[in-house]
């Protein structure tokens, strides 16, 4: 069965005014340019992709790490061909530009937004947004920024059953990276869900799938707290 | 570009989980990842294997030709070991002649084909000073997850053991089976947060402040050793890592009686 | 090498029994690769091709940069083992011609003005060869470059037309490659559009016509074998199922 893959070339609608992302127009026909799940809207047909890298959008939410630090800029790592440019007056707080490496040093990572892409694809980032953040705790996991949207769900349902589910902290940036604080065994899960997550990404039903598997999970778990509790008398 | 710094916290993490005794993965300090072994799989080579280490997939090559010797060796075979980081292999890889890290990891393979004495040049002598068998072993990594050395050396031997002398092509003779008389394998741990790890994955890897490869032999004995990597061992950890790679080594070698 | 046979085509069949338009036998893995953004390793015949794509990514050196959209690198490399004579490893001017052509092959498709002052990077490493290889490498690169999510108008496929014993066939084999007449590899878009055509040999006008409608025919043929391919990756329990491609295609020759 096709499960509704598209293949780049296939002809996916003859009414051009349909095509949306990752389609093209080629003559009369709407075509799809990526390899992914057709998906049919109301007003347009687009084919999402399930490979991919992540290109930066102005006001995307990602986490970036800091790579290098240079005059009044650190150089950001955003899981892109893209490099994001963090001036240091997108800092929280005034600083001195002797002083950069004390507050923010290479391997720090940072909950930043997207302030602006111009057309020769400079990225700048900023921290001055509420929710934008120095990490200093918590994991990062990372999975195919197409995959995101599965992550998050319609209007973020899926986000929404993880944090309740597990209960942990989770922030999902637009990049791909993903970070989650809370207990040990509670990361452990969140981690173990998102790759599911990511692996079944192309498969309807998800919700579903991921509401079982976290429940078959919590059988595992609770059966270890038993065992641990039984060692301790 | 995401390869070149580590985030921070990750580093935190995977040193707390080490300081616990345990690994990301799951596995036990001195715990390999899966090892398969298929041989035979480049069929115009005169031998051949496909190694995969968990992640990592190396291929490697024999050809065989007829050449002259070296002129201070002139009654044994040549051994020319060559391997090529390919810039499929890994998004760090880039292309063109092989530098140091490449050049490192041929030289510790070939090390322990040599000085294991595993094949038997003089075998490998048809006139002396004048012909003789060259064996080039190309290593080919496909996909690096890490400790390249271990499966290259791996797959190298196991390449030479499905080696075939190709003398018929060249009107020497008949074919035979290149005489290989031992099984040298490369051990590989690094040093991370005071403790020993054997088998690192590509992110432990990362993380090594050293580097550490012992090569054993069938009878257990040591026929090559590399360290690499800026930290300092003590002697204590050697012998610990010399222990660990010859029991590793052993149950690798199981593995062989199997293909 | 093996000598000239006498015949090449007897009572219609070829020395290894196919009919003049018959490809060889085609066994397709994709993504075997975890390290890389999208990978595809083909079998075609007694050939073993691996192919692999980065990117978009940053491109270095910056001055290579192009400030509107992507350049596509293509590196097309043989094991130093892959042929009966051991081959020096790196590049030879046979590699780097195919290495340019191979890229020209997907210029047409590839979506670059997406992803301005990236490279896309196109790797494919022959590690068993067998005539045909920069044919069966385009193939398996259009499928790396679908895996690795990249743009594109369509697939390009890829096969070679020859003559031998006075005919026109496709997809020559080694010794119909050695002593044939002629060599002609051939890659397309969709709707027939030739992305690459080489050709060295003797043929009159009308062969070489006759040459190009059965290489369309062959490309037809390959494009289903890529279609089915991708389809397969994503139909049934894929996710669990991500085992190493060269172990794998060994038994599935049926699949």
């Amino acid at each position: 069965m096709e499960r509704n893959i598209a293949i780049p070339g296939d002809v996916v609608s003859d009414n051009i005014k349909m095509s949306g992302s990752g389609t093209y127009v080629h003559g009369d026909t709407v075509r799809a340019s990526v390899y992914g799940l057709l998906n049919v809207g109301e007003r347009y047909i687009s084919v999402i992709p399930l490979a991919g890298k992540y290109i930066p959008c102005a006001s995307d939410r990602v986490i970036g790490i800091i790579t290098e630090v240079v005059y009044s800029n650190w150089i950001v790592d955003i899981n892109s061909p893209y490099e994001g440019l963090l001036h240091i007056s997108q800092y929280p707080r005034r600083i001195d530009s002797e002083n950069m490496s004390k507050y923010l040093k290479v391997g720090d990572c940072i909950l930043t937004m997207v302030a602006s892409v111009d057309a020769g694809m400079k990225v700048e980032l900023t921290l001055r947004e509420k929710e934008l953040r120095v990490l200093s705790n918590g994991r990062i996991v990372t999975i195919n920024p197409t995959k995101m949207p599965r992550v998050i769900g319609r209007n973020g349902s899926m986000i929404r059953l993880l944090k309740s589910e597990i209960g942990c902290n989770m922030f999902v940036g637009q990049n791909g990276r993903i970070w989650i604080n809370g207990s040990d065994d509670c990361i452990d899960l969140a981690i173990q869900t998102v790759k599911y997550i990511e692996d079944n990404a192309h498969t309807p039903g998800l919700t579903e799938r991921v509401q079982a598997f976290l429940k078959a999970k919590e059988k595992t778990r609770y059966g270890k707290v038993h065992e641990s509790r039984n060692d301790e008398e | 570009m995401s390869d070149d710094v580590m985030a921070e916290i990750h580093r935190d993490y995977l040193f707390n989980l080490v300081l616990k005794g345990e690994r990301d993965d799951g596995r036990a300090f001195d715990e390999f990842r899966d090892i398969s072994i298929e041989t035979g799989v480049a069929g115009m080579a005169e031998g051949s294997a496909l190694v995969t280490l968990g992640d990592t997939q190396i291929l490697v090559g024999i050809k065989i030709q007829p050449g002259e010797p070296f002129p201070d060796t002139p009654d044994v075979g040549v051994i020319i070991t060559n391997a090529e980081l390919i810039p499929m292999a890994s998004p760090e890889y880039e292309a063109g002649p092989p530098r140091e890290g490449a050049i490192e990891i041929a030289r510790v393979v070939d090390r322990g084909i040599r000085e294991s004495k595993a094949i038997d040049l003089e075998k490998l002598c048809m006139i002396e000073g004048e012909k003789v068998w060259i064996i080039f072993i190309d290593i080919h990594v496909l996909n690096n997850g890490g400790n390249i050395i271990d499966a290259a050396s791996i797959g190298s031997i196991a390449a030479l053991l499905n080696t075939t002398l190709p003398a018929e092509r060249y009107g020497l003779g008949e074919d035979s089976p290149l005489p290989v008389r031992d099984i040298p394998i490369a051990i590989t741990a690094i040093e991370f947060g005071g403790e020993l790890i054997l088998d690192p994955s590509l992110e432990e890897g990362k993380l090594a402040g050293t580097v550490y490869t012992v090569i054993t032999n069938s009878d257990n004995g040591i026929s090559g050793m590399q360290k690499s990597g800026v930290e300092p061992l003590t002697i204590d950890q050697v012998m610990r890592v010399v222990d660990m790679a010859g029991t590793a080594a052993a149950k690798i070698r199981e593995k062989f009686l199997e293909v | 090498m093996s000598e000239k046979p006498e015949h090449f085509i007897i009572d219609g069949k070829r020395l290894d029994g196919r009919r003049v338009d018959e490809l060889r036998s085609v066994k397709i893995k994709l993504s075997p690769l975890d390290r890389a953004d999208g990978s595809c390793y083909i079998e075609w015949g007694r050939n073993k091709i691996m192919a692999a794509v980065y990117g978009p990514r940053e491109l270095h050196p910056r001055h290579r940069q192009n400030m509107t959209k992507a350049v596509v690198q293509y590196r097309y490399n043989m094991a130093a083992f892959s042929v009966s004579d051991r081959i020096r490893p790196g590049h030879s001017r046979r590699s780097i011609e195919i290495s340019k052509v191979g890229r020209d092959a997907f210029e047409y498709v590839v979506f670059t003005k997406f992803f301005p002052k990236t490279a896309i990077d196109v790797f494919i490493e022959v590690l068993q060869a067998d005539a045909g290889t920069r044919t069966a490498g385009i193939n398996a690169a259009s499928l790396a470059l679908a895996d690795a999510g990249i743009p594109m108008r369509g697939l390009v496929s890829a096969c070679a037309v020859g003559k031998v014993d006075g005919e026109i066939v496709l997809d020559l084999m080694k010794e119909e490659d050695n002593f044939g007449e002629a060599d002609v590899p051939v890659a397309m878009a969709a709707g027939g559009k030739i992305t690459h055509l080489q050709m060295d040999g003797h043929l009159t006008r009308d062969e070489f016509y006759e040459a190009l409608k059965l290489a369309k025919i062959g490309c037809d043929k390959v494009y289903k074998l890529q279609r089915q391919a991708l389809i397969e990756k994503y139909s049934g329990d894929y996710a669990e199922n991500g085992e190493d491609a060269i172990t794998q295609s060994e038994g599935d020759a049926d699949e």
